[in-house]
This record gives C-alpha cells, structure tokens and sequence, in this order.
C-alpha cells in the first residue's frame, strides 16, 4: 500500500492531475480518517459521504494544503468540516458515541505521558462535557461546527464548554501534579 | 515524537471505539504527527471485523465524482436559481447556451446598437429590425434537434417536452432581455423599449409554430418576415416612431398572447419532435 514516496510528493503529483498518486493517497489516508470519523458519527452512509467529499475537495483544491504542519491535519481538518456540512444536509440524527468508561490503569500510565493530570479529570467530566471538550479543544472545531455535529445548540456547547473548563481548572488545581 | 507507539491492542481498541476518551484523545493527537502508526491504524481499516465503511466502493464513487466535469458556470446559476441538477444539465446543454453563440449574438446586438446610436434614422432602423428578431432565433436554437444533438436522446425518455421547452426559453429570455437592455439604453428617444414586446411575440409565435415546422424553421420565417415588414416600412414612412405608436404595441401583445394560447392548446404535438428536419 505504501509505496515510500512522502505526501507532500504525492499532493504535488495530484495538483498536476495524476491520478495514480491520488490514489495512494486515498489508501494511504481514507482508512484512518474513517475510523476517526466514525468515532463521532455513528451512520456509516455519513462517514462514507464525508470521506468521498473529503478526497473530492481534495481533488479539486489540492494548492489548499499552504505547505505548513502535517499533511495528515489539514485531511483531518478538511474530514471533519465536511462531516459536519452533510449533517447539515440531511435531517438523520447523527448521535456522538463514545464508551465513556474511566481509562484501565495501564492507561492512565500512557496518559500521564500524552496529557499528564488533565486525561484523570478529563475522566470526570459528564459525558456531554467531554464531548464538547473533544470536539472544539481537541478536533478544533468552531462552537457552531460543534454544535452541528452534536446536535445541540450552539448556546448549549458555549456553555458546556465554559462549565467544562472551569470544572478542568478546579480539578487540577486541586491535585497538584 | 515521544518514542511512544501504538501497540495492536491500542489500535484495536481505538478502531473499535472501546478505547476511553483520554486514550483517544492521545491516540488522536499522536496519528497526526505518526505516519508509522497512521498506517497500522489505516491498515486495520481494511480488516473486515473493524471496517467502518466499504473503502474501495467510496474510492469509486469518488472517482466517478471527479471524472465529470464540473458544471458550467450557467449550469450552476440555474441550480442556485432552484432547480434540480438534472433539469439544470438539460436546460444548460442546449447549444444555445455554449458562449461562443452567446458573444456572437451579443455581438450582433452590439453593432445595431452602436449604429443606432451613431448613425440616427437608418441605425435605428437596422436596430428595429434585428434586437426583436434575436431571442426568437435563440429559443428556437435552443430545442431544435437538428443544432443540439443532446436533445434526442432526451425527448425520447419520457421527460415532457413542453416543460424542457419553455425552461429553456425562460432561460434565454432571462438571459438576453438584461442585456438588450443595457443596450438599448445607448439609444436615444424610447425606440430602446419599442422592440420588446415584438420580442416576447416572436417568442410566442415560433413556440407556437414549433407545433407544426422545426422550430429552427419557424424562427428563420418569423424573422424573414419581420425583415420584410421594418424594410417595407422604412421605405415608406422613414420614421422609426412608427412601432412606438400604441396600436403597433398592442398589436404585438396580441399576438404574443394568442401564439402561446396556440402553443399550450397544441403543446401535445411537441411530443412528436421525431420527424423534424
């Protein structure tokens, strides 16, 4: 699958329409991208959609990627956005699921690498808040993207988020690393 | 980054979604940067316990998006105008609409315009008689079979005629009224305005006659027969104010009502394009 030529090489060939090298990019990212997806959207028919739009854009619009950061993150940022879009699009519900169980204890020795204290209160929050954490900390999405993909009100996610915060601030100023 | 890779249980449990938030989370933020672990992750992907989506049927479907070409830019104003992709790539691939016919009839127009406002009496005259005669020659260009080869197959599946037809024609008259319009404004006096309605009545009449003759046929008649008329008029009276007066306007109105009354009553015959030519 990996044929050992780097990305940005790959993109190069795909803005001068090479179509073999967008399909090594397909191979390369459309697995990845749709499991992450699928993690926040449960109708695999909308993550097959967003996948396809993701490589269309990508396609058409392949000088998008400026040349800064990973060319994994711009996918992703472009994966996102349009799964949020074909929610908006269609009128089926697309529920956030996550098994919020508290991490097994040989993770939380990973965590304490990746994130330190935060991965133990992040474990506290109500689930809602660790899904509106998740989505506008950690995947960068704005409150109204947000607010798309959880199907709340954008107020609901301002204030989630808020609350989330403070309650991240008071956890680890109370148990100092 | 951090020498921290992930395992094969750890992918499991990320592509199962049995993972914990704050171990996605790490795995999440450690895939951007990780193209080793980015592969085994995609690799699992494919594995048919954890697939989330039929890959290879999306990578055709994204093929097949990117091989057709895009809509043109017309296309994409009728679609923002409402209507449903196919009838806006049926409307938008009549040939009347590619731009090279386009300039030319702007063209046209153009140069009757400037004559009519640099050479008074004989170029509003040459003005007269070709600005009504142009949308007529459009919508007719616009259906007949024998310009748009797009359009047999079309009318043969069971999509009514009389409704790609008139799209069409609106299309054309959206498109060419603003800018004879703009046109006529060069011009001096109200003769800018007179041909309107002789417009629209042409229109109307080679719709109607499409019923019976090719409407390509129908078109060229109506407009050698307009010629005819403004020539024989100019050589008589030499004053252009004769279609201003209101029994000449009225008279258009008419006629461009009655020729659409003929064209709905006989809107039927319209399904029997085949024996044109």
């Amino acid at each position: 699958m990996d044929s050992g030529v780097d990305d940005e090489t790959l993109l190069f060939a795909v803005a001068e329409r090479d179509m073999g090298a967008f399909r090594v990019l397909y191979d390369r990212h459309a697995g990845w991208l749709a499991i992450r997806l699928a993690r926040r959207c449960n109708d695999p028919d909308l993550v097959a959609d967003a996948i396809q739009d993701t490589f269309v854009a990508v396609w058409q619009r392949p000088q998008g990627f400026r040349g800064d950061g990973d060319i994994a993150a711009w996918l992703w940022g472009i994966a996102i956005r349009r799964l949020v879009s074909r929610l908006r699009t269609r009128s089926s519900i697309a529920v956030f699921e996550h098994a919020g169980t508290a991490p097994a204890a040989e993770d939380q020795v990973l965590l304490s690498v990746e994130y330190g204290d935060i991965g133990q209160a992040l474990a506290r929050l109500s689930p809602e808040m660790r899904a509106v954490i998740q989505a506008v900390v950690l995947d960068g999405l704005s409150a109204r993207e947000a607010a798309r993909l959880l199907n709340v009100p954008v107020s609901s996610v301002k204030t989630r988020l808020y609350r989330a915060k403070a309650r991240l601030r008071a956890v680890l100023a109370e148990e100092p690393s | 980054m951090t020498g921290w890779h992930l395992d094969d249980d750890i992918v499991r449990r990320y592509a199962e979604g049995t993972d914990s938030l704050t171990e996605g989370a790490s795995i999440e933020q450690h895939l951007l940067s990780c193209g080793p672990c980015r592969a085994r992750v995609n690799a699992a992907a494919s594995v048919t316990e954890l697939s989330v989506i039929d890959l290879a049927a999306v990578w055709d479907r994204t093929r097949d998006t990117i091989e057709v070409p895009r809509p043109s830019g017309f296309e994409r104003l009728l679609r923002a105008a409402g209507l449903p992709a196919h009838e806006a790539r049926l409307v938008a691939v009549a040939s009347a609409f590619r731009s090279a016919w386009l300039t030319g009839v702007a063209a046209i127009l153009a140069f009757a315009t400037l004559a009519a406002a640099v050479g008074h009496a004989h170029g509003l005259w040459l003005f007269l008689a070709v600005a009504p005669i142009m949308p007529c020659l459009v919508v007719a260009s616009s259906y007949d079979p024998w310009l748009d080869p797009a359009l047999a197959p079309e009318l043969v599946t069971p999509y009514p005629a009389l409704r790609l037809v008139l799209l069409r024609t609106i299309a054309v008259l959206a498109l060419a009224l603003p800018v004879v319009l703009v046109l006529g404004l060069a011009i001096p006096g109200q003769t800018a305005f007179a041909w309107l309605l002789p417009a629209v009545g042409f229109v109307a009449v080679v719709l109607a006659a499409s019923t019976w003759f090719s409407p390509l046929r129908s078109a060229i008649a109506v407009s050698s027969a307009w010629l005819a008329v403004v020539w024989l008029l100019a050589a008589r009276s030499g004053s252009p104010d004769t279609m201003l007066q209101t029994r000449a306007q009225v008279g258009f109105l008419v006629l461009a009502v009655a020729s659409f009354v003929i064209f709905l009553v006989r809107r039927q015959r319209l399904r029997q394009l085949r024996p044109w030519r």
